[in-house]
């Protein structure tokens, strides 16, 4: 039998149990927006820890990673910095919004934010900037599933069909199950993940090179500029200190803001279950060593691939696996891709309609649900047409999605921790920290030290808030009494 | 060690963890060699920074639920010292922040 007939077999088994796996997992929550978007509030230890890794590490760090370890060297180092620092302050915060949450009912972030600061607009601001970081981002999980499933058929499975077949098994399973479909699959996805990237990230430089020592002892010798960060740009010229440090910043303030991550908080079965997933995440997090070394595995490999994001399955085919090894490699980035797409699509809908339309129009449980499950397929269909576009230069556009994304910390760090913080005071400051953000995402060249263009937005986002917040009526007692009793 | 101490000690962790693992503090440590269990130095680095956070979170979380007054019957609720004091001896107001 041809190897691609193989590892199509392998593929399409890894689908159905994904399929299984959510679509069992959604006879059990509740019929209810709270069932629906947070899973009831059930989630034990164990799902928490996979459903937290597998949602953080995506299409980005399973192809990515690998790509910009093989292209831009120490840079990738950048991607290892951040989790455990972005993760950190969950310990603290995750619980306390988790308290707000069964207080007053909240499911979303901005609600949380709109709750300590009543306003409409903010909410709907919130909404819109959610989805303008989320369609790229979505966009990319289904090209890099698309990728994969091309590069190890052979191209007998065009990128098309492999992302609307593994995107349609994500759509049926959301729709179906929500949150818990989502926690469950995860589970499944993580495991392979991580399973996947510590069997393959220690076999291939045994393979070729006789040891991981070798293998860094030889590139040292050939290509020391790849191994110190800050690594090289994608053109192949040295990276900046000032980006390098200002990559590994925004993306610590960006992780625990992403809303998809942040609406955990709300799915954990009790506080301490939400703390001990913080705590073990680092140990998730070390997978990214193996899939570096994926990546400097093909770096004095002979010959090269089409890009540097199709590092990872060319490695594997050009290393003779047998069939059904490259079956299971390509299982664990689809479990990568998959496991962030859901949450993404999931977390879209519900804030949408959560954020977006309820504000404005009265609608009860039933009919939410329903707008919700509208909206994951509509988003789905927008991120798979420009997944199509092999023109979209989406890994810049995923970069500026951190930059948006950051923008988010101040309200709710301020809703949660700052009682003098007023409605104004986060307006103004997330207008103008969004318009400094995208003013230097349109303007690279004028940013001061090569500076990541969202922490030049928090550089006037913070001030601008603390600054409009003091200069207006603080908020009364019995409103911020719900908050901070 | 006190609720407090133990909270500072964190943060002190992790602020110095982002200035190791960023501009200026990665800087002198920038380099390929000693490799490290077979990984370039600098990745072994920044690696066991991230090791480390592990094991003071799970320190801080000892401290924290030590002093996490918790009686029969209840959950906690969100932040220590919010909910019911049971223990009373143990549940200092002043902890709360």
């Amino acid at each position: 039998m041809e190897r691609w007939v193989v590892v199509t077999v392998v593929i399409a088994a890894y689908l159905a149990l994904t399929l299984t796996i959510g679509l069992l997992a959604g006879r059990r929550p509740t019929h209810s927006v709270a069932g629906y978007v947070a899973a009831d509030r059930s989630f034990g230890l164990v799902v928490m820890y996979f459903v937290t890794g597998a949602t953080v590490f995506s299409a980005f760090a399973f192809l990515g990673g690998p790509g910009w370890a093989y292209s831009r060297g120490g840079a990738a180092f950048y991607i290892l910095a951040y989790g455990a620092l972005g993760m950190a302050p969950f310990y603290w915060m995750g619980p306390r919004a988790a308290a707000l949450g069964r207080r007053f009912g909240y499911v979303t972030q901005a609600q949380l934010v709109v709750g300590r600061f009543p306003s409409r607009g903010l909410s709907a601001l919130i909404a819109v900037l959610s989805l303008i970081a989320f369609v790229p981002y979505i966009t990319l999980q289904m090209r890099g599933a698309g990728i994969v499933i091309e590069a190890v058929t052979d191209g007998n499975v065009p990128l098309w069909l492999g992302a609307l077949i593994s995107y349609g098994i994500v759509i049926v399973y959301v729709l179906a199950a929500g949150a818990m479909a989502v926690g469950w699959t995860n589970v499944f996805q993580g495991v392979l993940m991580v399973v996947i990237a510590w069997s393959l990230g220690l076999y291939l430089p045994y393979r070729l090179y006789g040891g991981v020592d070798e293998m860094f002892e030889r590139i040292a010798d050939a290509r020391p500029d790849l191994l110190t960060p800050p690594g090289l740009t994608a053109a192949g010229e040295p990276w900046s200190w000032g980006a390098y440090s200002t990559f590994v910043l925004v993306s610590v303030v960006g992780l625990m803001m992403w809303p998809h991550l942040f609406m955990k908080a709300f799915t954990a079965r009790d506080d301490d279950t939400m703390r001990r997933t913080v705590i073990l995440f680092p140990t998730f997090q070390l997978f990214l060593i193996p899939v570096f070394l994926i990546g400097f595995a093909g770096v004095l490999f002979p010959g090269r691939p089409p890009s540097a994001d199709f590092i990872l399955p060319f490695m594997i085919l050009e290393t003779d696996l047998p069939a059904i090894i490259v079956g299971l490699f390509c299982a664990g980035a689809l479990s990568a891709t998959m496991s962030t797409g859901d949450a993404l699509l999931h977390a879209s809908a519900s804030v949408f309609v959560e954020d977006g339309v309820t504000k404005f129009v009265e609608m009860d449980d039933r009919a939410q649900r329903l707008l919700m499950r509208v909206i994951v397929l509509l988003t789905g269909a927008v991120a798979y047409y420009f997944a199509l576009d092999p023109g979209s230069s989406l890994v810049l556009l995923l970069a500026s999605a951190y930059g948006i994304v950051s923008q988010l910390a101040p309200p709710v760090v301020a809703a949660m921790y700052w009682k003098r913080a007023t409605t104004s005071g986060v307006v103004a400051g997330l207008v103008w920290g969004s318009g400094t953000a995208m003013f230097f995402y349109f303007n690279p060249e004028l940013r001061p030290l090569d500076m990541h263009e969202g922490i030049l937005g928090l550089l006037v986002h913070v001030p601008v808030l603390v600054l409009t917040s003091l200069l207006t009526q603080p908020q009364d007692e019995d409103h911020l009494g719900g908050f901070f009793s | 060690m006190s609720l407090r101490a133990a909270r500072a000690l964190t943060v002190g962790y992790f602020v110095l963890a982002l200035i190791f693992v960023t501009w200026p503090g990665l800087v002198p440590f920038a380099r390929i060699r000693p490799l490290v269990l077979g990984l370039p130095f600098s990745m072994a680095w920044i690696a066991s920074w991230v090791a480390g956070s592990a094991v003071v979170l799970y320190l801080l979380d000892r401290v924290e639920g030590r002093h996490r007054a918790r009686p029969p019957g209840r959950r906690a609720e969100g932040d220590p010292g919010a909910g019911p004091r049971g223990e009373a001896g143990r549940a200092r107001l002043e902890e709360r922040d």
